[in-house]
């Protein structure tokens, strides 16, 4: 039911974290008061539909915010110690080297004009300090280690099918041997066998080399095979986390509940997604007090009144008016 | 419970929307508003000249002294013939601005019927067109105009007018205007490639719809964005073509451009003689003009193509 | 697919070759049609200005060159487009029966010299200025680059050229504002005529340059804009780079593909651009030569100018499509 527990503190640690976004001199609310840890070995999944904020904290976490956004509050610890996520310059060093992102490969994420072997080279050598044919040797080596013949290395990005690329970029991540790795949407734009093989090779490397993952997604069917907790967000908070099983089998958030309802299951013949009726908020049009009251089914007086604050039970956290008793409790889950 | 409003006057207040939206979009750029301001004085210029300067001043009528340089009583200064230069560029206004804009014209209106059809009809017909039109952007079109123009008017002459136009202008606007349309039609082309795939297109032949109506109804009024902001762009350079081309002794010095000013400056030698003014005052309105022209088509390319966002 | 040579790209070279070739045939096809719809005899016409100066021998044997006792398609086109390829562009009327190609090949050296110049520079100084305004968007030095290199791209190289000739000649009285060297001022030393030829050199080559790297400035400004957007400049960010390094090893390959294209296509009109700078400057080019025989009537010159112009536009986008093909691995 719990995550394997491990000793020592944990490997990363979001404290608080807020960020917001600058619009022709007024300033939008990104995300406010998001807290969770990570351990070694562990993988979390950050999950939302779009401008829930999951891609934000990702990137907030990975310092790799956009110009026009800023941290307005809280920060990260890596390995106890202050991780210096606004400043590019201090920042560096950690990059890739403790903490590395993997991005949709069916985007524009690789240089078109390079070769893919040259590309997962380029750390080792400007990271790691390798001579050039040591690294092309990594680089070759880390190729077969995602499932991909080491001679399609000199090919370019838009030689290869979407399923190759994400694989690529996942042997790109791994170049220098980070703890840490981002996957920000690794699976979204391929068909769902690539999905399926995508993920069994991430949670097989993970195992392997004992990484922590922090996996964004909006799909909640992704998250089931590959990781160990889960954390729902929306409109830029996070509304509940807890253990895949424990999400799984008993939700308590009812947007957490319409998200698991909404998945398709062979087993009870519902065969199509069905989305949660109306749409998600964007930044410039979030409701006061709960932000899901405008769609969710149980909503009361009190949502529109006040917000629900992250409150801990036994298998996680909650935010929602229909459990009070939970918002009295505001620390992290004690892995209980 | 929002009433539903009846389809038509829905559809009036959605483009009346639109139109608003595109309008505060597109003068939102600080260089689409230079450049509109810029224009207006120019179209003002070019509507009235006489109310604003009096008639066009003639070798014959000219009042100043020779070669003055700006006063009080000729705003710009004269030239070798004592004509005031305020007086010859509010006319060449005109000139100019007409044929820049006419050969424009017809640059667009070929260039988007090839780019259209090669666009919509595909295989032959576009191979064929393509070829055509890749010829044409290859031509040196400005030694081809050079070329042309003499020859053309040693077999019509040099008097007389043709569709009000004298002779030598009418030449000097059709030929811009074929030798330019290649641009537009390559543009026109790749855009209808694109919007030839979308389903507005699909339903519109399924009920039956004729070709030319397919185009002219629904590719059309979508292709209008696209060929605004390269038309800009096509105007500035007609601007500059026509001014190279009357600088060259092609214009006509009844009806002078500012072209044909500069010819008439460098032939007077105002260059070596220091009247900056009479050959500053009509090359600084060619510059003003197909500034504001490039830089209108610029803000409209912005305002139709708009770059990646960063708010997620 | 057309046969052909079978380059880096396999058929990608022997098609666009190919179709240089054709285009080129068609210009050659044109420059004749051009002259012969010309009403009255075409040879009357083409040998008019010329009576006087062309002796009766070479008449005739222009004449019998050209065909012109023969029809029009396809006798006269054929012995057309085969004296044409033998280099014979037949004899100027202006200059006293001097064959065409000799003139032309007098004056290029000359126009070279001036737009070869002036395109170097506007590169250098292009390139860099329009790489450095889009690796740095926004601020007053961006703003005040653009704004000026958008200005002088809507500015007539020429008119450009005669104010520079009235302040740094006529009023300053600096720099020479005609020719393209005084004579006599080499009789001295080398090193004398040498300076003399570069004084002369500067106001014209920095007519054509300015206006030149407005438009590099631009292009490359866009071009950079554009790449500092994409997603792979994220990866690069995310790994850790300098922005030195990104630069370097990612964003100025990437811009380089629209900047290195215009460069190449521009080259194809650089006779064509330096036409009315020549002129203003009295430079003795071909572009001067061109204003000359137009004044003139001297159909045979403004014939091989134009086929001049005509290949050397087809031979550059010939390069400009190859040159992509090489830069670009998507393309090939």
């Amino acid at each position: 039911m719990n995550a394997p527990q491990t000793p020592g503190q944990p490997l990363l640690e979001v404290v608080d974290l807020a960020v917001d976004y600058q619009s022709k001199s007024i300033s939008l609310p990104g995300i406010r008061d998001v807290s969770f840890e990570l351990r070694a070995g562990e993988a979390v999944a950050l999950v939302g539909e779009s401008g829930s904020g999951k891609t934000t904290t990702a990137m907030a976490v990975a310092g790799l915010l956009s110009p026009n956004a800023a941290v307005t509050a809280g920060g990260v610890r890596y390995r106890g110690r202050r991780l210096p996520i606004d400043d590019d310059d201090a920042m560096r060093p950690h990059r890739w080297n403790d903490l590395s992102v993997v991005f949709q490969g069916a985007m524009n994420a690789l240089n078109p004009v390079q070769r893919v072997s040259k590309q997962i080279a380029e750390p080792c050598i400007l990271k790691l300090g390798m001579a050039r044919d040591e690294a092309m040797a990594r680089a070759r080596e880390l190729l077969e280690l995602v499932g991909i013949s080491s001679e399609r290395g000199a090919a370019f990005p838009h030689e290869l099918s979407g399923g190759m690329r994400q694989r690529v970029m996942i042997a790109m991540a791994l170049a220098c041997n980070p703890s840490v790795v981002i996957g920000d949407e690794p699976t979204t734009a391929l068909d769902v066998i690539t999905q399926a093989q995508i993920l069994k090779l991430l949670t097989k490397l993970r195992k392997e080399l004992n990484l922590a993952l922090i996996l964004i997604t909006h799909d909640l069917s992704v998250v089931a095979e590959s990781c160990d907790r889960v954390m729902i967000m929306y409109a830029g908070r996070i509304i509940e986390d807890g253990t895949v099983a424990g999400i799984f089998n008993n939700p308590k958030h009812p947007y957490t509940k319409l998200l698991i309802d909404s998945i398709p299951d062979p087993s009870t013949g519902k065969r199509i997604s069905q989305p949660i009726p109306g749409d998600p908020p964007t930044l410039q049009n979030r409701l006061s007090g709960c932000a899901f009251r405008s769609r969710c089914p149980s909503a009361m007086n009190i949502c529109a009144l006040d917000l629900p604050e992250l409150g801990a039970h036994e298998q996680g956290r909650v935010a929602c008016h229909l459990y009070p008793a939970a918002a009295e409790s505001t620390r992290f889950p004690s892995n209980g | 419970m929002t009433e539903t409003l009846p389809a038509t006057d829905n559809r009036r207040r959605i483009r009346v929307r639109a139109i608003k939206s595109f309008l505060s979009q597109f003068l939102g750029h600080g260089g689409a508003r230079l450049g509109v301001f810029a224009l207006i004085l120019f179209m003002a210029m070019a509507a009235m000249p006489n109310l604003l300067v009096g008639p066009l001043q003639t070798a014959m009528n000219a009042t100043g002294d020779f070669l003055v340089s700006p006063s009080q009583v000729n705003l710009l200064g004269t030239d070798e013939a004592g004509r005031d230069v305020l007086n010859l560029i509010v006319h060449g206004a005109r000139t100019s601005l007409v044929i820049a804009l006419v050969s424009t014209l017809i640059s667009l209106v070929v260039g988007t019927a090839v780019g259209m059809a090669a666009g919509y009809y595909g295989r032959w017909v576009d191979s064929w067109l393509m070829r055509m039109t890749d010829f044409f952007f290859v031509i040196p079109s400005f030694v081809l105009a050079l070329v042309i123009t003499p020859v053309v008017l040693e077999t019509i002459g040099r008097s007389g007018n043709i569709l009000g136009f004298r002779p030598s202008l009418f030449v000097i606007i059709l030929v811009i205007g074929l030798t330019s349309w290649a641009f537009v039609a390559r543009i026109v082309r790749s855009q209808t490639l694109t919007l030839r795939e979308r389903q507005f297109v699909e339903r519109a032949r399924v009920l039956g719809t004729s070709n030319l109506k397919v185009m002219l109804r629904h590719l059309l009024p979508n292709l209008v964005p696209q060929i605004a902001a390269n038309g800009a762009l096509v105007v500035a350079n007609a601007i500059y073509t026509e001014t190279a081309l009357s600088f060259l002794g092609l214009g006509d010095p009844l009806q002078p451009s500012w072209g044909t000013l500069l010819a008439l400056a460098q032939r007077a030698g105002a260059a070596s003689s220091g009247a900056w003014w009479y050959l500053g005052a009509p090359g600084l309105c060619v510059v003003i003009v197909s500034l504001s022209f490039v830089l209108i088509g610029n803000a409209l390319d912005d305002t139709f193509n708009p770059r990646r966002r960063a708010i997620p | 697919m057309s046969g052909g040579v079978r380059g880096p790209g396999g058929h990608h070279v022997g098609q666009v070759v190919f179709r240089a070739v054709i285009t080129l045939l068609m210009v050659g096809v044109l420059n004749f049609l051009l002259f012969r719809v010309i009403p009255g005899d075409p040879a009357a016409m083409l040998l008019a200005g010329a009576r006087s100066s062309v002796t009766t021998e070479q008449m005739q044997a222009q004449r019998q060159s050209w065909g012109l006792d023969k029809p029009l398609v396809p006798d006269q086109l054929v012995s057309y487009l085969s004296t044409t390829l033998q280099g014979d562009f037949g004899y100027s009327f202006k200059f006293r029966g001097k064959r065409v190609g000799e003139l032309i090949i007098e004056r290029l050296p000359e126009t070279l010299a001036l737009a070869g110049l002036a395109q170097i520079i506007a590169i250098i100084f292009g390139i860099f200025l329009g790489i450095y305004a889009g690796w740095r968007r926004g601020g007053v030095i961006d703003n005040l680059t653009t704004g000026t290199s958008l200005a002088l791209y809507s500015t007539p190289p020429f008119w450009l050229g005669m104010l520079l000739v009235v302040g740094f000649s006529t009023m300053l009285g600096w720099l020479p504002g005609y020719g393209s060297y005084s004579p006599g001022a080499g009789d001295g030393s080398f090193l004398a005529g040498l300076i003399d030829r570069l004084r002369h050199l500067i106001l014209p080559v920095l007519s054509v340059a300015l206006g030149l790297i407005g438009q590099y400035v631009v292009v490359a400004r866009a071009a950079m804009s554009d790449v500092v957007t994409e997603d792979y400049m994220v990866t690069a960010r995310a790994k850790g780079l300098t922005n030195g390094q990104m630069l370097r090893r990612h964003a100025f390959r990437n811009a380089l593909l629209p900047v290195v294209t215009l460069i190449t296509l521009n080259l194809g009109y650089v006779v064509a651009g330096a036409i009315t700078v020549e002129a203003v400057f009295a430079w003795p080019g071909i572009g001067s030569l061109t204003v000359e025989a137009l004044n003139a009537r001297d159909y045979p010159v403004l014939q091989g100018i134009f086929l001049l112009l005509g290949a050397s536009i087809v031979f550059a986008n010939l390069i400009a499509d190859l040159i992509y093909g090489l830069l670009d691995p998507r393309v090939r």
